[in-house]
């Protein structure tokens, strides 16, 4: 190939080392940026919608654990994070994440496919009761921050990534392996630890696609690893390929669900994705 | 289904989701039918959207070649994993959900009076 690709890890590394800002979906920032205005807004209320847009919780979160709020343990949910940093700072967030509008464009197709996947998270998250569903729900909002950088910091990259996945039936993540020497599993969990996010974020943005690999909580991975293949599944936004995933029958296993659950969490999940529709339409 | 703002809602149409208070206090159950009441107190309790079933404009013809589109991106899809019992369950389900609206839309085009429609694949008379 003639394009001068980053095949080094290293050399990818100090790439995402550069990355301060990511795009973020102006609609939705337009509409936090309001709310946080009503004086009758409430905390979880706002942390609903920003939990939806993947950018702007890695912000609020990077924050909410920085040195600067001096935090004595690691802040993993939105709601968590909005008490502790208050309104104020969330707005000073919205406002300086409105800048990435044009980039944001290109970004459509995996957006939807990042807030369907945290959709279906969060509803396979409630079928198995979990109480940390909200947790879970951003974990799969950014497992797929990893081919933002692909896209915004090694676009040449992404075009032979992208050539390839066109030339047959073959998944992004196949690709990227096949062409490159490292994947978007990798630059997520860089920039995960560049941005200093809690492991319990960082581990499913890492093994969603070997969710056996996971440590720390390897139900969370093995969530968002089955969340994917929902959504892809139904065919909802674009996550690089087509194609519906291989599942892992490891985080079949420790999730304990059986093939009937589909059921109930495909009917959680459509009138989710009917309503994120709505939002990613707001002006 | 979609989400169209109170204001918008007209009797006789059908709730697509459940509604409840911030305090967890239902309000209104999913397959529920819009009433005058219904939104009156929708307004008071600061409801500002509603997600509804519709017939969303499609004729019958459309609506089955919706679904049959449907189901030929769903073979697509899942063209890697046919030896994945897991996974067939998975698209089985999606397929029977399918149905289930397309019989569903198809209700809403028909008459009051009409029988369900057929489960012919190639369609029952439509209405245009």
């Amino acid at each position: 190939m003639s394009a001068p690709v980053i095949q080094d890890r290293v050399q990818a590394k100090k790439e995402v080392r550069r990355i301060k800002n990511l795009p973020t979906v102006p609609g939705i920032v337009a509409k936090i940026s309001r709310m946080v205005e009503n004086p009758e807004t409430s905390a979880a209320e706002v942390g609903r919608l920003i939990s939806q847009d993947q950018v702007l919780s890695a912000k609020v979160l990077r924050m909410a654990n920085s040195a600067f709020f001096g935090m004595s343990r690691k802040i993993s949910s939105i709601s968590q994070a909005l008490v502790i940093l208050g309104f104020d700072v969330v707005k000073g967030l919205v406002l300086t994440s409105s800048v990435f509008d044009m980039i944001q464009k290109s970004m459509a197709g995996l957006w939807e496919h990042s807030i369907g996947c945290a959709a279906a998270s969060g509803a396979v998250a409630t079928i198995l009761g979990r109480e940390d569903a909200e947790e879970i729900l951003v974990a799969g909002l950014l497992h797929d921050l990893g081919k933002v950088v692909l896209a915004l910091n090694l676009p040449e990259e992404m075009e032979i990534v992208q050539k390839k996945v066109a030339s047959g039936p073959i998944l992004f993540y196949e690709a990227e392996n096949e062409l490159l020497d490292y994947n978007h599993c990798d630059l997520g969990q860089w920039l995960a630890e560049h941005w200093n996010l809690p492991e319990s974020l960082a581990e499913p943005m890492r093994f969603h696609h070997r969710p056996e690999k996971a440590v720390l909580k390897p139900e969370c991975s093995a969530i968002v690893h089955l969340a994917d293949i929902i959504i892809r599944a139904k065919g909802f936004g674009n996550a690089g390929d087509i194609l519906v995933p291989p599942i892992s029958m490891a985080a079949w296993e420790i999730l304990s669900l059986r093939k009937t659950d589909f059921l109930p969490i495909l009917e959680i999940l459509e009138p989710k994705l009917a309503n994120l529709c709505d939002l990613t339409s707001i002006k | 289904m979609k989400r169209i703002s109170l204001d918008k809602a007209v009797p006789g149409q059908v709730l697509a989701e459940k509604l409840t208070r911030p305090d967890g206090v239902l309000l209104a159950n999913q397959g529920a039918e819009v009433t005058e009441g219904l939104l009156r107190m929708l307004a008071r309790q600061n409801i500002d959207t509603i997600l509804i079933e519709e017939a969303d404009g499609r004729s019958a013809e459309e609506v089955m070649a919706d679904y049959e589109n449907f189901l030929a991106g769903l073979e697509a899809r899942f063209i890697r994993v046919k030896g994945q019992a897991v996974l067939m369950a998975l698209k089985k389900t999606m397929i029977f959900l399918a149905e289930k609206d397309r019989d569903e839309t198809l209700a809403l085009l028909a008459p009051p009076d009409d029988p369900p429609p057929a489960e012919s694949p190639a369609g029952s008379p439509a209405r245009g």
